[in-house]
């Protein structure tokens, strides 16, 4: 596969520099590779999933015997829908909530200010970059009955002694997917925000309107869609979440992606557990089309409305929006980062218990983690992991993006539709599906599977990203060095591949960072071989180390070094993400 | 000034200084409007003509001086409260509302109700021929077709005071003839008093009352466009208005005071009360040029190239280390070739001297 790509690479630019020349037979066959992978690693393990609903399970294996019978089952099981109920409405409200903040905020950063407009916009989307895991975790420790809340409300005399109300709670979870959505929402609108003609506000100005009129009658109808697709995307994001209600939510924030992959897991009941993923999918897709329909999208900017930069007059209630609109960006950033310098703090604290004052300063969790062969292996496993993960990713991604956008493959807007699907669909249902994909291809569970895995959902955002920068490049620069003489080989050497060098680039680091957090779908497909990621989830689960403090530490050190490196090499940091759907 | 007292716009020493600029984007600028009037503010790119612009719509604040509209001033009034409507040099149209949405915008914003206002806005559109594409949305349309919609959008609620920032730039040249005639006609039907921005001279004087022209944050200017044309009062007037010959000469004294020398011919027309170097500004159209052959001129040259415009020729003539152009109608000079030598004769009448 990878020896092929260069020749659809130079066969893609022939596609799109041969207009009248009939093109040669083989040159048909260099969409191949697209279809394949859309049908071995997309529609294939999809229409599994809906085949696998429809089996039964016997003695511990599945029966060949087409029926309905677990939808009938989940049809009369009043638990599942009180489940399904409570993990939408979580989704639901979280994401609602960190639309409240991350919209106005937006358009604070996206309108108003100018100075360390950059670093404002790194720091909010930084936490996309740190794991997960981390973030969820790092919660527990401020939340749990020895945490942080608890610990200052106590020595603070509001509470005689611990509470048990603020972790394995609703509030808890939507507290914590809030936290996930806000990073989702404001790289979506951000960009909207930014788009905006500054020649449209005064156009309406100008027309008489207030300013709350020029909102409500030229900003929401130019900036909604993308609000929609943020919101989308944190909803999908945190409904097959279920990292975050088994260890956050406790009996009263189970959500069904707990009981997906338990059904895949401990129940071992894959028909029942498919049938459930099949509804959530179902919901998912009507609460997103909702969503979509409520925020409709009309006519089409033009890009000659004129983008002057806003005029700095000063006014006096400029200058409170800007006090106003700092406080708030202060707020959420202290909001993101509290929880993990929480936990960088306490993995120096010389003690088991994770309480102020701390006992003492100490590396002893650094230099526990040197003499834990457990861990070592499991990070060399997600080294090596990611590294074919991006290695495919990249390669193949880049190749799929220029086949689409010079190829002329027929049915280009589908292929590029269906193979980003894996993205947007909830991670527990991914796993499960990549599950009965490889099963059906005789992989063997290990690290073959999770590579497989993992670059279905990576090799699409690598592909988007290239994707972007292609159509946003001027078409005429491939024409000019054509015409200048240089063959299609060169021109792609010397032309395309510098200018798309800083996406490729951008969508490798974010592979890897994708590649080296992911727990939804690793954790169906690693088997023993756990990665880093497993190996820590597991821990937590059997027990609490602060250990875990100090792996979470050093990776986030190194996920702020990537994120570093990729501003360098060029690019916004957050567009892969907010593109995703766009 | 003639048509009223009371001036309906007047801007009073208008300074302005962007934050980080070194030069000011506007340095004492003083003009008045009167009612009913066609204004044109001309000048090169950076000249600060949008800024003046800017300025009277209200989307900046002078330094120093004041805006008066009617004798209010009106120099800290929000864009939204001032009777004063902008035709957006991208035309600015609200890309999600169809063209009769975006002319009854205006109309909304002021409270005004349906049926009212779909009236005006089909009545608006009609002046300007748009009102059968009233469904489309503005990507549905084309460059000039989004222009009269912007100008409809404008008009419609009849402002006192209508700004263009160079309404025609992205116009091809037929349309923005088509334009001009529709915006002058126009604006004699609505009496709307219009204050036009543009870099192109042709634009300024075929439209106008009065023109400013702006150099440098400064008016360099301000008349009509004949006394522009016939009587520019700086070198650089001369060169932007209308097309001249800058010819550098000498004033040598004589017997009646100091007589214009060019190359190393004597002018006795040409005179002047001060001596030394100077600069004639002189039309293409002020040149004349005739085959040597047909007798004495002023001076003696060779034609170096000739520019077929159509209507006219531009023929190009180097004569005693000087290069002239002269515009010459174009039947009459079917004669004139490269390299012929030529007479070339100078009409001083409407020509302008500027020493130093």
């Amino acid at each position: 596969m990878r020896g092929s790509s260069m020749v659809d690479q130079s066969a893609a630019a022939t596609g799109m520099t041969a207009p009248v020349i009939p093109r040669p037979r083989i040159a048909r066959l260099v969409n191949l590779p697209v279809w394949i992978w859309l049908v071995v690693i997309v529609l294939l393990p999809n229409a599994l999933l809906i085949g696998c609903s429809l089996m039964r399970i016997s003695n511990g294996f599945i029966a060949f015997d087409p029926s309905l019978v677990n939808y009938q089952r989940l049809w009369g099981s009043s638990g599942f829908w009180t489940l399904l109920g409570r993990t939408l409405k979580l989704s639901l409200v979280a994401s609602g909530i960190a639309a409240l903040v991350a919209y106005p905020l937006a358009f604070f950063v996206g309108r108003i200010v100018r100075r360390n407009k950059a670093l404002i916009v790194t720091l909010v989307l930084v936490p996309l970059w740190i794991s997960l895991l981390m973030r969820v975790f790092a919660w527990r420790l401020i939340l749990g009955q020895s945490g942080l809340l608890n610990s200052f409300l106590v020595s603070s005399g509001v509470l005689d002694r611990p509470s048990e109300a603020f972790l394995y709670t609703s509030a808890s979870v939507i507290l914590v997917f809030t936290y996930i959505a806000i990073p989702y929402i404001f790289i979506a609108t951000l960009n909207a925000f930014e788009k905006l003609p500054q020649s449209l506000l005064e156009a309406s100005e100008d027309s008489g309107a207030s300013s709350l009129q020029t909102f409500l009658h030229v900003v929401w109808p130019l900036t909604r869609r993308s609000l929609a697709i943020g919101v989308s995307l944190a909803f999908l994001i945190t409904v097959g979440d279920f990292v975050t209600p088994s260890m956050i939510g406790g009996i009263d924030g189970t959500t069904i992606g707990v009981l997906i992959s338990s059904q895949f897991g401990m129940a071992n009941n894959w028909p029942y557990g498919a049938a459930v993923a099949i509804v959530l999918m179902l919901c998912c897709g009507a609460i997103v089309g909702l969503v979509m329909a409520a925020c409709p999208q009309r006519g089409v900017l033009l890009g000659d409305e004129g983008a002057r930069p806003a005029s700095g007059a000063p006014s006096a209630r400029g200058r409170w929006l800007k006090i106003g609109g700092m406080t708030g960006v202060f707020a959420v950033i202290l909001f993101l980062y509290a929880p993990i310098a929480l936990m960088a703090f306490f993995s120096f604290n010389d003690s088991k218990m994770q309480l102020f004052p701390l006992a003492g300063l100490s590396l002893r969790w650094y230099f526990d983690l040197v003499h834990n062969d457990g861990l070592i292996v499991a990070a060399q496993r997600s080294l090596i992991v990611a590294f074919f993960v991006i290695t495919f990713s990249t390669i193949v991604g880049t190749a799929f993006a220029l086949l689409l956008h010079y190829g002329r493959v027929s049915g280009a807007r589908f292929c590029e539709f269906a193979i980003a699907l894996p993205i947007a669909m909830p991670g527990v249902v991914l796993g499960i599906v990549m599950v009965l994909g490889t099963e059906m291809l005789r992989i063997p569970s290990g690290l073959v599977r999770t590579v497989v895995g993992q670059s279905s959902f990576v090799l699409p955002v690598t592909m988007m990203l290239v994707l972007a920068r292609l159509r946003r490049l001027d078409p005429s620069l491939l024409e000019a060095s054509l015409d200048l003489g240089a063959d299609k080989l060169r021109s792609f050497l010397f032309v395309l591949l510098p200018l798309i060098r800083g996406a490729v680039a951008s969508g490798a680091l974010l592979g890897l960072t994708l590649s080296a957090d992911d727990v939804m779908v690793t954790l169906f497909l690693a088997g023993p071989s756990q990665t880093l990621p497993i190996w820590v989830f597991n821990q937590m689960r059997f027990g609490f180390t602060p250990t875990v403090n100090a792996v979470f530490t050093l990776l986030a050190v190194a996920c702020l070094l990537i994120v570093v490196a990729a501003s360098r090499i060029g690019g916004r940091l957050g567009r892969p993400v907010a593109q995703n759907d766009a | 000034m003639s048509l009223t007292d009371q001036p309906l716009l007047a801007l009073d020493g208008i300074d302005k200084t962007y934050e980080g600029g070194k030069k000011p984007a506007l340095d004492r600028v003083s003009f008045q409007v009167a009612k009913g009037e066609f204004f044109s503010i001309l000048g090169p790119s950076g000249s600060g003509k949008t800024t003046l612009l800017r300025m009277i719509a209200g989307f900046e604040t002078p330094d120093r001086g004041r805006v008066v509209m009617d004798g209010e001033p009106i120099t800290h009034v929000p864009p939204f409260k001032r009777d004063v409507r902008t035709v957006f040099q991208s035309y600015a149209l609200f890309p999600h509302l169809t063209v009769q949405g975006n002319v009854e915008y205006p109309l909304r914003m002021a409270r005004a109700r349906h049926p009212e206002r779909a009236a005006k806005a089909m009545e608006a559109l009609a002046l300007v021929d748009m009102a059968d594409y009233a469904e489309r949305l503005p990507h549905q349309l084309s460059g000039g077709q989004r222009q009269r919609v912007a100008l409809a959008r404008a008009i419609v609620c009849r402002p006192r005071v209508l700004l263009l920032d160079e309404p025609l730039g992205a116009l091809d040249l037929r349309l923005r003839q088509q334009m001009q005639h529709t915006l002058v006609s126009l604006q004699k039907e609505l009496g709307i008093a219009f204050v036009y921005v543009t870099h192109d001279q042709g634009e300024a004087l075929s439209m106008s009352n009065r023109v400013a022209v702006m150099r440098e944050g400064r008016i360099a200017q301000l008349g009509t466009p004949e006394e522009l044309y016939f009587e520019p009062a700086s070198e650089f007037v001369a060169q932007f208005v209308g097309r001249s010959n800058l010819i550098p000469l000498t004033f040598q004294s004589g017997d009646d005071g100091p007589v214009a020398v060019i190359g190393g011919s004597r002018f006795p027309r040409l005179t002047s009360r001060k001596s030394g170097p100077a600069r004639l500004a002189l039309r293409f159209e002020a040149i004349r040029v005739a085959p040597a052959s047909d007798g004495e001129g002023d001076l003696a040259g060779v034609v170096e190239d000739v520019l077929f415009l159509g209507t006219n020729l531009e023929v190009n003539v180097r004569c005693e280390g000087l290069n002239l152009i002269a515009s010459v109608p174009a039947a009459r000079t079917n004669e004139l070739s490269r390299g012929q030598p030529v007479n070339v004769t100078m009409d001083l009448s409407n020509a302008r001297v500027f020493h130093g």
